[in-house]
């Protein structure tokens, strides 16, 4: 059996080789390869590095996923300075990543245990390896004092928050409501043209996953082997998409093809045609490889057995009335456009009140009128037993000053403050104040106009004929049906 | 090659969508009459084998038959009636709009007056009055008697006094509505799950939650539900199981979430009867009736092995926990799956959710030794059961098969080790994530529906930052953090967000595009995904640039001091440049 995918499957440790989703934050997903051996010079091996502290590999490989690592005390500045020839540009830029650790390291508590010595010997392993050699004992890693992540199973949706925009990326809202539209189920196969940064091909692949090729035992002997077709007409994506497809042992669920499907169509490269129950169309002119898409053309694409659904993803409402022209033209049905709105929402609770005076993320100002009016009265007080006091002064006693007509002492402001702060260590901030949600800052309020469209199976003449006699109606038209019950629609 | 909606097979639900846009719910049997109303009637061999989402016309009843025969209406046929053949048919000629003119105007705004000059058409003189319709009600009613819906409205557009003043636009309108007034027509759609949730969020919205498709398409997407592919859940060190493509679920759907993972699973359709080349064959029919008339009865088992508690299957499985004694799963029946019968007609295969649905209470993962169920019946010898008579005896092993069955089911649930949760429950949420997120993997998936927002933000607040931070400091100082203020181990989820979507429909037309007026408002539908973590034991401390808006005057000594306790992954996104990989 082929190496199973790690996005549909996940063996109960990470594992070295395997790809890995390193979250960092919500919205900042690294995906890494771990790796056992690397030439980057790290005394430590494999090493990632993140803005919470770097982390050999070492320490990711056997974990369980989903675990919370704490980070490890890399020396990325000796290794700057290596001078490698084949990677010196990469040094240079190593350089000041370096320089930002180092900086960072020497601010930790704990003494720096990475003195020249380790140095020495990590230049030498670097000699080795320029000879083709490899760092036989990686040096075990130390916890550095701060920083963890979590390191997480890949997964479509995973794959697509981390990836970089090299094209418009069909996010998950968008290609969880197509693919539920497109009816995309395992065994399906699926046409994915424009290929682009490759999110919707990890999506589709899930979808329409029902089984390795060639391993017919876990297929139904009556199910055909699900199938993303995916065309890409820009070499350098194809390539890349290419060695991503190997990397995540997609290959034979995804098949990539260098094509213009506008002006050649979706032959494969075996010449041959795929036989698709689904078509999602990421083009610029979607309506141009409409002809492509017929039932009666050579080499048609399209099920004969089945009925065809078709999503179009266009930004403007001028591709989308072409589009729409088109498939009217072309006889589809069910032509629908929509738009997907998302939006995610942030929840958080906010304090308002006097007591928050001086703290973080507060509101400040009085949380209701008694307190306002309470807070006014005391202002009235202090005033007017500063005038008082500053009478008392300039007629009488000095000692009376720290004495107020009210008989108590006023706090000044940064007493007042300290003790908010002394009393929030204390309080329990994390259930006080009101529980409120709202839709995060940052909103994509579009993203592409969705068409839908449905070519339902030909049906002709000859059909109708042998379907006619498989299901004979004439007892019945003559009025004495077999069962001679009235099945009445049961709507409900 | 064979897809579950090749064609309309026989015993199977589906849609007729009529004019109106109404949606019936029809399961199809050989050999009946298939009734829709003031449509007509016909009989439902007409349209068993026949293609799915073809608009299919009933035919006047022809001499000497009792009921109307069938037509597939061609789609250019359709589109010409609704006047979007943009080239004009001169015998289709009711004033579709024609292709725009060179000043992007279609011809048929112009109106050429009496002297030749172009005026623009437009509403102004349009008359809101009933008696512009020349035919009165009487004289419709005869006509929809003797004539078809075609003749019926070429009569009713002659006989509209105003026709010729109309824009094309509300001439257009115009026919169409009479279209869909007078014309017996409908569309077969098949039974999935989006045309399931149309018909139901009209009629009972509730009954499902209000769960559009864009919502079950997130959840499905978020619940990271697939085929699994392989046939033995791995276990770990300890011995215990892990994934196994296993997704655990809590479902007051009445089986609609269940139906969206297994249809994601592979499960959800039947194997089909054999089509050699996808041609529709006659299907075993006697046999079918037979078999559904003997429910459940041990006579139509197969012989060799008894199914009906089968020994559920370990891997791609849906474990559905349930409050009441039996799951309500009723939606499932129109999949062809029904809880009380496993059986399908003995030609077919067994339902794979009848091996892959496991069903068990909350009682039953709880509380297990309080459950009858689960308590292990009496063992008989060889020689007791001897003496038995063999109905007793049966009873006897259908009691052991129910209670292995259910002891399989509940131990493997309390072992946990699940590849994602799924919860669209009516119960408070808190309660249920508190027995069930221990039970997901390490990376698993969790994923909640809610019809409204309220209960998600309670969640949220209960996995909120601050509070995982105080949870994390009880600990850290050896206390038991309180139940009240900490029902759930906050540090057991990572990345907790809510979502929501909604698609907003548009009509397409030539010259006349713009969102629907109106559609259904109703609940809006929220989404909690979180990922299941594995925290570390004893505290770790965080590092990172805590303010993000000051990054650029914080020197590298301020930015360790102020490092809070705070858990790293809640870290406002900054100092991108930071985060460089090397490799």
């Amino acid at each position: 059996m082929a190496r199973p995918s790690p996005f549909f499957h996940t063996a109960p440790t990470a594992t070295a080789d395997s790809l890995a989703i390193l979250h960092l934050t919500r919205d900042n997903l690294l995906p890494i390869k771990l790796q056992t051996t690397a030439d980057d010079g790290y005394a430590e091996g494999a090493v990632t590095n993140t803005r919470f502290g770097s982390f050999p590999h070492s320490t990711l490989i056997g974990l369980e996923w989903g675990s919370q690592v704490r980070a490890s005390k890399v020396d990325t500045g000796t290794r700057g300075r290596k001078g490698k020839n084949a990677k010196k540009q990469e040094a240079a830029e190593d350089n000041g990543v370096a320089e930002q650790s180092n900086r960072k390291r020497k601010s930790d508590e704990q003494p720096e245990d990475t003195p020249a010595s380790p140095t020495k010997k990590f230049k030498s392993s670097n000699g080795e390896k320029a000879n083709g050699g490899k760092i036989d004992t990686a040096r075990p890693p130390i916890e550095a004092g701060s920083g963890f992540i979590h390191i997480l199973p890949p997964t479509p949706e995973a794959w697509t928050a981390s990836l970089d925009h090299r094209t418009q990326v069909v996010y998950t809202p968008d290609y969880s409501y197509i693919l539920q539209r497109l009816r995309a189920r395992p065994g399906s196969a699926v046409i994915e043209a424009g290929a682009g940064s490759g999110s919707f091909t990890h999506a589709a692949a899930r979808a329409v996953f029902n089984g390795y090729p060639g391993d017919s035992s876990k297929l139904s002997k009556r199910q055909s082997q699900g199938k993303v077709y995916s065309y890409e007409f820009h070499e350098p994506r194809v390539q890349t998409l290419r060695d991503e497809i190997r990397d995540h042992a997609l290959e034979g669920i995804v098949e990539l093809t260098h094509r213009d499907v506008c002006n050649e169509g979706f032959i494969l490269q075996d010449n041959t045609p795929p036989s698709v129950d689904a078509i999602f169309l990421d083009l610029p002119a979607p309506w141009q490889a409409l002809k492509h898409l017929s039932r009666s053309t050579p080499n048609s694409p399209l099920n004969p057995h089945s009925a065809v659904h078709l999503c179009t993803f266009s930004p403007c409402i001028e591709q989308v009335m072409a589009t729409v022209s088109a498939l009217r033209k072309a006889g589809w049905t069910e032509i629908n456009m929509i738009e997907v709105q998302h939006k995610r929402i942030d929840v958080r609770r906010e304090r308002v009140g006097l007591k928050e005076e001086g703290l973080r993320g507060v509101n400040a100002s009085a949380a209701s009128v008694d307190e306002a009016i309470g807070r006014l009265r005391e202002v009235e007080t202090k005033l007017s037993d500063f005038n008082a006091s500053r009478a008392v002064t300039n007629s009488a006693n000095r000692e009376e000053i720290t004495t107020n007509t009210s008989g108590q002492k006023h706090p000044s402001k940064q007493e007042r403050l300290d003790r908010i702060k002394r009393e929030a260590e204390e309080r329990k901030l994390y259930k006080e104040g009101n529980l409120v949600h709202r839709t995060v800052p940052e909103v994509k309020t579009h993203t592409s106009y969705l068409v839908f469209a449905v070519l339902p199976r030909d049906w002709n003449e000859d059909d109708e004929k042998r379907c006619g006699e498989q299901y004979p109606v004439d007892d019945i038209m003559r009025g004495t049906p077999k069962d001679g019950k009235t099945e009445s629609s049961a709507s409900k | 090659m064979s897809r579950p909606h090749a064609f309309i097979r026989p015993d199977t639900w589906l849609f007729l969508r009529l004019p109106n846009e109404t949606f019936r719910l029809i399961e199809i049997k050989l050999n009946t009459i298939i009734d829709v109303g003031k449509l007509g009637s016909f009989p439902s061999n007409l349209l068993v084998g026949r293609p799915y989402y073809h608009t299919y016309e009933i035919l006047e009843k022809q001499d000497g038959e009792q009921y109307s025969r069938l037509r597939i209406v061609p789609q250019a046929e359709l589109n010409a009636e609704a006047g979007l053949d943009e080239p004009v048919a001169p015998e289709e000629s009711r004033g579709e709009p024609s292709p725009p003119g060179g000043n992007g105007v279609p011809d048929s705004f112009d109106l050429l007056a009496e002297d030749g000059t172009v005026l623009m058409k437009n509403n102004r003189l349009t008359i809101d009055d009933a008696s512009r319709q020349q035919l009165s009600q009487t004289e419709i009613e005869e006509l929809k008697k003797s004539a078809g819906g075609k003749e019926i409205i070429e009569k009713i557009l002659a006989n509209h006094a105003g026709l010729a003043e109309k824009t094309a636009f509300s001439k257009a309108k115009y026919t169409l509505r009479k279209h869909k007034k007078y014309l017996k027509r409908f569309s077969a759609l098949p039974m999935d799950l989006g045309n399931l949730i149309d018909h139901i969020i009209d009629k009972e919205a509730p009954r499902i939650m209000e769960m559009r498709e864009e919502s079950l398409g997130l959840v499905g997407a978020w619940s990271h539900a697939h085929f699994s592919g392989i046939d033995q859940v791995d276990t770990n060190e300890e011995g215990r199981k892990v994934g196994g493509g296993r997704w655990l679920t809590v479902d007051d759907t009445g089986g609609l979430v269940v139906a969206g993972l297994a249809e994601r699973m592979n499960i959800l359709f039947p194997p089909t009867a054999r089509d050699i080349n996808d041609s529709p064959e006659p299907a075993p029919h006697e046999s079918n009736e037979q078999g559904l008339q003997t429910n459940g009865d041990a006579k139509v088992a197969k012989p060799n092995s008894h199914r009906d508690f089968a020994i559920p299957s370990s891997t791609n499985s849906i474990t559905l926990l349930h409050p009441a004694v039996q799951p309500n799963v009723s939606l499932l029946k129109y999949f062809g799956y029904d809880t009380s019968n496993p059986y399908l007609p003995p030609e077919e295969m067994e339902h794979p959710l009848h091996t892959h649905l496991k069903p068990l209470t909350w009682l039953q993962l709880l509380h297990p030794s309080e459950d009858p169920t689960y308590t292990e019946p009496e063992q008989a010898s060889e020689e007791t059961m001897a003496g038995w008579k063999s109905s007793k005896r049966g009873t006897y092993f259908k009691k052991r098969r129910r209670w292995e069955r259910c002891k399989t089911i509940v131990d493997e649930t309390r072992e946990g080790g699940f590849d994602g949760l799924v919860i669209a429950s009516h119960m408070e949420p808190v309660t249920i994530l508190k027995h069930t997120v221990p039970l997901v993997r390490g990376g698993g998936h969790v994923v909640m529906y809610s019809p409204t927002i309220e209960p998600l933000v309670k969640v949220m607040d209960f996995y909120s930052k601050e509070r995982r931070t105080a949870y994390i400091q009880h600990l850290a100082r050896d206390e038991i953090p309180d139940e009240d203020d900490f029902p759930v181990d906050p540090r057991l989820l990572l990345a907790t967000s809510v979502q929501t979507s909604r698609i907003r429909d548009w009509q397409v037309l030539p010259g006349r595009t713009h969102p629907l007026m109106t559609s259904r408002g109703g609940a809006e539908g929220f989404i909690f995904t979180a990922r299941r973590v594995i925290p570390i034991e004893g505290g770790v401390e965080a590092r990172g640039n805590f303010n993000a808006k000051k990054r650029k005057l914080v020197t590298s000594e301020e930015a360790t001091t102020a490092a809070s306790p705070a858990p790293v992954n809640a870290l406002i996104d900054s100092v991108k440049e930071a985060t460089e990989v090397k490799e």
